[in-house]
Formats: C-alpha cells, sequence, structure tokens
C-alpha cells in the first residue's frame, strides 16, 4: 500500500507541474490584465509603466523562469487584482466553498440513495419511471436557471428564504439544493444500476434461499454491495463541487472559490488563476488518492490488484 | 420622594442633551444597502484601484482635490473649494476648503494634498494616469496650510479635471501624517479619509461596510447611519434582493428596466453616462486606399444607415438618448453644447435611401463586404446588442456584414502594436462620460496614441495634421471663448472624418426599492454612486413621487 501511495504521489506531482504550465501559458494568449484595469483612453505611457509595475513588461518565457522558481519555494504570486499574494485569496474563500459540500453531498446521498434502490426494486414500473424523470432532470436543469427559479419563488414570491449571500442557516437552504439537485440525480442512476446488478448476484439469491427477510436482503447485503461504486463516484463529486461551483456561488453572491476563479478568469489575474487551479488540482488529487486509499480498504480485490 | 428626584434629574438632564446633542445622532438611521456587480480589487489604498472601485466605493471614505457640479454634471468644488492658473499656464494653485479633517481628527492641509498627488505618481502606484502625472508634474509646492500649487512642465488646462472624480480617481486626497505613521500596510488595513463614511470592514469578494460621520461634511452628512456595499455578480439575483428588501438599491442593465418596473421598482437613470460607437481602424493606411471604409461618405453611408431611434426603444428600451458628436455630452466643459445638438440631430438621422445613394455614387451600389468586430467593455454588455442590431440594418443596404464576437479581454490587445487584427474593421467601442473632451480626443487620434485611428507617424492627412494642431493649441490655450472655439474645431474634424460614429448617448441604471429609500438624484454623467450615498434620504425624509 505504501508502493501504491508513492506512486501515486509521483504521478501527482507530475501532473501539477503539467497543469500549472498549461494554465500558465493558456492563460496568457486570452489577454492582459492591464487592459481590463485601464480605462479605455489610458495613454501608451501609462500602459507601460503599468505593465511593468505588474512584472508583465519582461518575454513569456521570462515570467514563466520566474513562476517557476517562486512556485518552488511555495509562492504562488500576487493577485494583480486583489493585490494579496494568491494562496491567501484562494484559502480565504476555501471554507466558504468547503461549508456548502457537506450540506450538498448530504442531500445528494440522503435522497438519490434511496430513489436509486427504490428504482431498482420497481424496476420498469411508475415509480422507476418518476425516478428515472427525478434523474433526467436534475442532470439536465442548470444550475443557473434552477438558482435563479428557487430565488423567484422562496425569496420574492413566499418570501421565506433569503435571495443570497453567505449568512446563518437560511442562507444555506437554496445554495444547497441548486448545488445538490445535480447529485441527487447521480446517485441515483449509480444506486440504481449498481443495485440491479448486486441483486443478480449468486450470493444475494443464497440470502434469499437461507429465507433471510426481503428487508435484510435489501438494505444489508445488496446495498451495502452497490454502495461500493457509489463511494467512487463520491470522490467525483466532491472534485466536481470543488471546481464546478461557480454558477451557484455567482448567482447565490457567494464568495467562495469557484467565484474566485470566474473573477481570475474575467480580470486576466494570472497569478490568482495559476494559483487557484494549482490549488485546486491538489485538492482534487487529494480527494482521488484518498477514496482510491478508501476503496482499497473496503474492496480486497483491488487492494490484491 | 427624595430617591425618585435624581432619575427626574437625569432625565431631564438627557432631554437637555437629546435636545443640544448633534442632530447626526438623532437622524442618521438605518443601514443603507447597495448591490453591485463588482467590487474590483476591493482595496481601499487609493493607489491600487482603478476608476470604477474608485467611483464605487474609495469615493464614500475619501474626498477627491476636486469634485464634482452636483447640478449639470462635470467639474466642481471637492477638497479644493476654487484653483487658479498662472499667467504663464505653468502652474495651478488649489485653494483647500477650511476646517476638513480625517476620520481620525486629523485636519486635512495642503501637506495631505501635496502627499497625495506624490504617492500616485510614486513607483508602487496602479493609478492609470501615474506615467502621465510624473511626466507632466513638475513640482507640488505648499504655500500654506491651506494652498498647494502644482508646477507643470508644460501648459496643463486640464489638470484639474484630472483630478476630478468626474473624470479620474487620481485626486483622492490620504492622510499624510497616518500612513507616515502606521506605514503602507497597516493603513490598507485601517485606511482612514475625509469622506462622509467612514471605513469599517472589507469582507473579500462578499462587501464593504462603512458608518456614517456624525458631524457636518461639505458633501453633506449621510441621512443613513451605516452602509453596505455587497458584491452580487448576478443581475437577476440583485433585482430579486431589491424586491426583497435585502437590498435598497441596485445597479442594473438597461435589459433588466422592464422587469424591474414592472416588479414595482422605482428605476433610476442616470443622464450622460457612456456613449457607444462605433469606429474604423486604420482607414488612412496605404493598404486600405481601395477599400470602401477608406472613404469618408461610405463611412457616413453607414451611419446613416442607422436607425438609432429603433436601437434606442429596442436594445435600451427608450432609456438612452441621441448622442452629441463623439466623446461630448452636455456637461463637457468649453464646448458648445448646444450647436451641437443640432447638428447631431440632423447628422445622425435615419436615411437609408440617402445612404444607399452615397454608395452608389461612390461605386458601391450592391453595398460591399465590411468585417465588424463586436465587443463590450466588462459591465455593458448590452453593447452586443447595440452591435448586433446596428450590423443587421447595414444589411438592408446591401453591406454584407462579417460579424465576430471578441470578449473584451481578447479584443483590447488587438487595439496595440501594428494593430494586425484590426486594420480595415469597424467595430463597437464605447466613451465613458467625463467632461474633459480633449484627453479622450488624444488618445483615440493622436498619431502617437495607442488607437491612431485618424493617423499614425507614417501617414498623417490634412485632417489628422489639423487634429493634431488644434489639439496641442488647446493644451496652452488661457482663454475660455477660443478654448471653447478650439474645442469644437476639434470636434468638427473628427466628426466630419466619420472615423467614429456615435450610435447613443447611454444611461447608468439602478432598481430602487422605494420603502428602505428616499427621492434622490444621482449626479449627471457619473454612474457609480459613490459620491451620492450621502444624499440619499431615508423613505419617510423624502417619499418618491407616485
Amino acid at each position: 500500500m505504501k508502493r501504491y501511495i508513492a506512486r501515486r504521489l509521483m504521478q501527482g506531482a507530475v501532473l501539477l507541474c503539467m497543469v500549472a504550465t498549461i494554465v500558465f501559458f493558456l492563460g496568457r494568449l486570452t489577454g492582459n490584465p492591464v487592459d481590463l484595469m485601464l480605462p479605455e483612453d489610458a495613454t501608451a505611457e501609462d500602459r507601460a509603466a503599468l505593465t511593468q509595475t505588474l512584472g508583465l513588461d519582461g518575454s513569456v518565457g521570462d515570467q514563466f523562469v520566474i513562476f517557476v522558481g517562486r512556485a518552488l519555494h511555495g509562492d504562488l504570486g500576487t493577485s494583480i487584482r486583489m493585490k494579496q499574494p494568491a494562496v491567501d485569496a484562494f484559502f480565504d474563500r476555501l471554507p466558504n466553498t468547503l461549508v456548502l459540500i457537506p450540506w450538498a453531498l448530504l442531500l445528494g446521498m440522503v435522497m438519490g440513495i434511496p430513489l436509486g434502490v427504490v428504482a431498482a426494486l420497481n424496476r420498469g414500473g411508475m415509480l422507476d419511471r418518476a425516478a428515472g424523470t427525478v434523474a433526467v432532470l436534475g442532470v439536465a436543469v442548470p444550475s443557473f436557471w434552477l438558482g435563479v427559479l428557487l430565488i423567484f419563488v422562496f425569496s420574492v414570491e413566499l418570501g421565506w428564504l433569503p435571495s443570497g449571500r453567505m449568512g446563518g442557516p437560511e442562507h444555506f437552504i437554496l445554495p444547497v439544493i441548486t448545488l445538490g439537485t445535480f447529485l441527487v440525480a447521480g446517485f441515483m442512476r449509480i444506486t440504481r444500476s449498481a443495485m440491479l446488478e448486486v441483486m443478480e448476484s449468486e450470493f444475494v439469491k443464497l440470502a434469499r434461499i437461507k429465507g433471510l427477510s426481503e428487508g435484510v436482503v435489501i438494505w444489508k447485503h445488496c446495498l451495502r454491495n452497490a454502495l461500493i461504486p457509489v463511494l467512487t463516484l463520491w470522490g467525483v463529486f466532491v472534485s466536481n463541487l470543488i471546481t464546478g461551483a461557480i454558477v451557484t456561488e455567482t448567482v447565490f453572491a457567494w464568495p467562495g472559490i469557484g467565484r474566485l476563479t470566474y473573477e481570475a478568469v474575467i480580470y486576466r489575474d494570472f497569478p490568482l488563476l495559476q494559483a487557484v487551479i494549482i490549488l485546486k488540482s491538489i485538492l482534487i488529487l487529494a480527494i482521488n488518492l484518498g477514496v482510491d486509499i478508501l476503496y482499497a480498504y473496503v474492496d480486497p480485490r483491488i487492494r490484491l490488484a | 420622594m427624595m430617591r425618585q428626584m435624581p432619575r427626574r434629574v437625569m432625565l431631564a438632564v438627557a432631554l437637555v442633551f437629546a435636545a443640544i446633542a448633534p442632530l447626526s445622532a438623532q437622524d442618521q438611521k438605518g443601514t443603507l444597502v447597495f448591490a453591485v456587480e463588482t467590487l474590483s480589487g476591493q482595496t481601499l489604498d487609493p493607489i491600487l484601484e482603478g476608476r470604477p472601485g474608485n467611483a464605487v466605493y474609495q469615493a464614500v471614505m475619501y474626498d477627491s482635490l476636486v469634485g464634482f457640479n452636483l447640478q449639470k454634471g462635470g467639474v466642481g468644488p471637492g477638497v479644493a473649494e476654487r484653483w487658479e492658473l498662472s499667467p504663464d499656464g505653468l502652474a495651478w494653485t488649489f485653494f483647500i476648503r477650511p476646517g476638513q479633517t480625517f476620520h481620525n481628527g486629523d485636519k486635512l492641509t495642503a501637506h495631505d494634498v501635496k502627499f497625495s498627488l506624490e504617492r500616485q505618481m510614486s513607483p508602487g502606484s496602479l493609478a492609470a494616469a501615474a506615467a502621465s502625472m510624473r511626466r507632466t508634474i513638475k513640482s507640488i509646492e505648499v504655500i500654506d496650510d491651506l494652498t498647494v500649487k502644482v508646477n507643470t512642465n508644460t501648459p496643463q488646462i486640464g489638470l484639474p479635471a484630472g483630478l476630478s472624480r468626474a473624470v479620474a480617481p487620481e485626486g483622492a486626497i490620504m492622510p499624510k501624517a497616518y500612513i507616515e505613521k502606521v506605514g503602507e500596510e497597516e493603513f490598507r488595513k485601517k485606511p482612514i479619509g475625509s469622506g462622509p463614511w467612514k471605513f469599517v470592514r472589507s469582507v473579500p469578494g462578499d462587501r464593504l461596510e462603512f458608518t456614517a460621520v456624525t458631524t457636518p461634511h461639505w458633501r453633506g452628512r449621510p441621512h443613513f447611519k451605516d452602509l453596505t456595499i455587497l458584491l452580487v455578480p448576478e443581475e437577476s439575483t440583485r433585482v430579486a434582493m431589491v424586491r426583497t428588501g435585502e437590498a435598497a438599491i441596485a445597479s442594473i442593465g438597461p435589459e433588466t428596466m422592464i422587469g424591474a418596473s414592472r416588479a414595482g421598482l422605482e428605476v433610476l437613470s442616470v443622464p450622460g453616462t457612456m456613449q457607444a460607437v462605433f469606429q474604423f481602424w486604420g482607414t488612412y493606411k496605404p493598404s486600405l486606399k481601395d477599400s470602401p471604409i477608406a472613404k469618408p461618405r461610405v463611412r457616413e453611408a453607414l451611419s446613416l444607415a442607422i436607425d438609432r431611434k429603433q436601437v434606442i426603444e429596442h436594445v435600451m428600451n427608450g432609456k438612452a438618448r441621441l448622442p452629441y458628436p463623439f466623446a461630448t455630452f452636455g456637461y463637457t466643459d468649453y464646448f458648445s453644447a448646444d450647436r451641437w445638438e443640432k447638428w447631431a440631430a440632423e447628422a445622425y438621422r435615419y436615411d437609408p435611401v440617402q445612404a444607399k445613394k452615397i454608395l452608389a455614387e461612390e461605386g458601391y451600389p450592391n453595398g460591399f463586404e465590411l468585417k465588424f468586430a463586436n465587443t463590450a467593455l466588462p459591465g455593458t454588455q448590452f453593447m452586443v446588442d447595440i452591435g448586433t442590431a446596428i450590423a443587421d440594418m447595414w444589411t438592408k443596404i446591401g453591406v454584407k456584414v462579417t460579424l465576430k464576437h471578441y470578449e473584451w479581454g481578447s479584443f483590447a490587445p488587438m487595439e496595440r502594436g501594428d494593430q494586425a487584427g484590426l486594420i480595415g474593421w469597424a467595430s463597437m467601442y464605447r466613451t465613458a462620460g467625463r467632461p474633459d473632451a480633449p484627453w479622450r480626443y488624444n488618445a483615440a487620434f493622436s498619431p502617437e496614441s495607442t488607437q491612431r485611428l485618424l493617423g499614425d507617424k507614417e501617414t498623417c492627412d490634412a485632417a489628422c495634421e489639423d487634429f493634431v494642431k488644434t489639439y496641442r493649441a488647446l493644451g496652452s490655450e488661457l482663454d475660455k471663448v477660443k478654448r471653447t472655439a478650439l474645442t469644437d474645431h476639434m470636434v468638427d474634424v473628427v466628426a466630419k472624418s466619420w472615423t467614429v460614429i456615435p450610435i447613443l448617448e447611454g444611461m447608468g441604471y439602478y432598481a430602487i426599492n422605494t420603502k428602505k429609500v428616499g427621492q434622490f438624484d444621482p449626479i449627471a454623467g457619473r454612474h457609480e454612486l459613490g459620491d451620492v450615498f450621502e444624499r440619499i434620504p431615508r423613505p419617510e425624509q423624502k417619499p418618491w413621487k407616485k
């Protein structure tokens, strides 16, 4: 297992270097922050001075060498727009995103897994079709539209919940539903297909022959085994939530890292963009490694392989 | 009885104190919540922030050396109540308004003005005009506590306007003694200014909080006790927050106006905040001599093909107006606004018959192919709709338009260098509402400028040379009448070149919950409300007219 972890860490380091290089060069292909910081009537002189002040006057190659040198010492640069270390900006906002994720996951699992089980038990029936509709809607409905719709209904029309921003527990409800709807669909679909596969297994037939009650067979034996692919999906979903909360955070004015990423792109804040993507990559690699290790413990066949 | 006496005495004393206490203690109540689409860099150090951030939230806590004309728009008194130009045109003397203090109680003096201007010009400054200031300002002298003299290398008639928030943020006055005492880092964490609102805290990516000063302020003492500026990037969420009362005011675009109005919100329009234009790139280049767009009459025909009233009605929901010539407004300094308004009404009319006739006369009876780059500066997404609308109108006179959409960050770099991606193209552009026309004209038309739309150093035709001569003369003309004549001539040269053609004069738009704030007037030409918050009354003080 130690060798497995060491190998994965090595692969992760190589992957990070590749990500950092790609982000560095791709970011610079999309424009220049100076253009977005200066008014349209700025003189060439002012433009040149600001470019120099921001350290963008050298060649891209020179800038890359400086970036790599600093990155090796843990310095990912200073945000051009926010004028604070990019790493600090990321970690200032990370907790705001992380507080949403567990709730969205919980919603996804609490709703999605039982729905998947029910759908599998009623394969082809009305309940299965209803659950399938939920799954399709959850995947197909754009989170932007859903968020705006929820605000309109629950904030504007009913006046029950705030429209957005971070705050007390009531502020979490609409963003969590918006984030979690996709997860409900995902968990439901994977649970259903895993359950169907497990229900056909020999050991389930044996359990029934042994005379175990249907409830024990389904909820203890079938679901337990069906949860292995769900666990894998859990890692994928957490990664998606870390990288993909941009829309939800924008709609609900939630100051998390999704919106930070969006702002870094829009303002061509190269140091911030690089830092955000590198740090997100580290997070995702860590989560995936954690899930893989957990997976190996849950399913001994993987460890042996 | 005896035990009750002290209570009565205390009550009486309290009542007396309440009566003689500053009015502010009684009449400043509640929190004014404003939702805005961007907080830009969200920094409170004026040398680290550009114009939008300065105008939205730095303006609330910093005063500017030169302020606004609140009635007409444009430049007016600020920290300096008046200013004078020396007879040789090489020095401006600013007379500081007496009795101003920073939020820590320090007096605001000429030393702070000198310190602030020098800080804006310092090597670490990210101010947009830092380099220009370094070049033009020779020295700054403190004459006495309330008088400061700015010596320039050449006559700089437009210097006061450049130090007014009506034009640029570089006039923000910072506290010299405080910054020298605590250092820049601490100042950035706990900034103080002299404006009507004091800084409370900044929550990155979320909000800025301020509290009102309780003493009288020359900009007006705030009617609310606190001010919160919320960052809400999504427009529909901002409108929802105003509807629910979570915010009192939100910035919106023209496309949202009707919806906000129907939802029962007041929609406030700020006149003259921008001009949407289209412009032609490199028309003077020898390589384009056979191109249709090299001909001014063809460019004029393209203008005549635009039904500006339709664009205003359908894209801007009626909340815009026919424009003055490029980068001029009703409040433009030294400019014959009435005369030009009449000229523009005729010149910018919709006349597709005449447009087709001109094209035929110029040898294009069947139209021609036009490459058109459609783009919008951040926060002006409606510009893309305007660009699409006018491209459609051109097709009606036979012009085959190749329309390409660019995000602003990708478009802006193409303006620089050899402009290879833009030469021979037309594009959308805009100009912000400012009273100082020559500054903007220089940025667009000087052969040495980035855009150089009339000519470059190699190719500068009669119109280009006329512009250069006029602009130079403007730089040193002290006489107001002659200066107005020169500005009018500069506008005339550019207008008749048909190189940059205004489409409409836009406005700034706000959705307002009338139960949260009373009726107020914005400043003409100033989209942002940073200099307006202190004058916004509470709803019971001045209800909105039905």
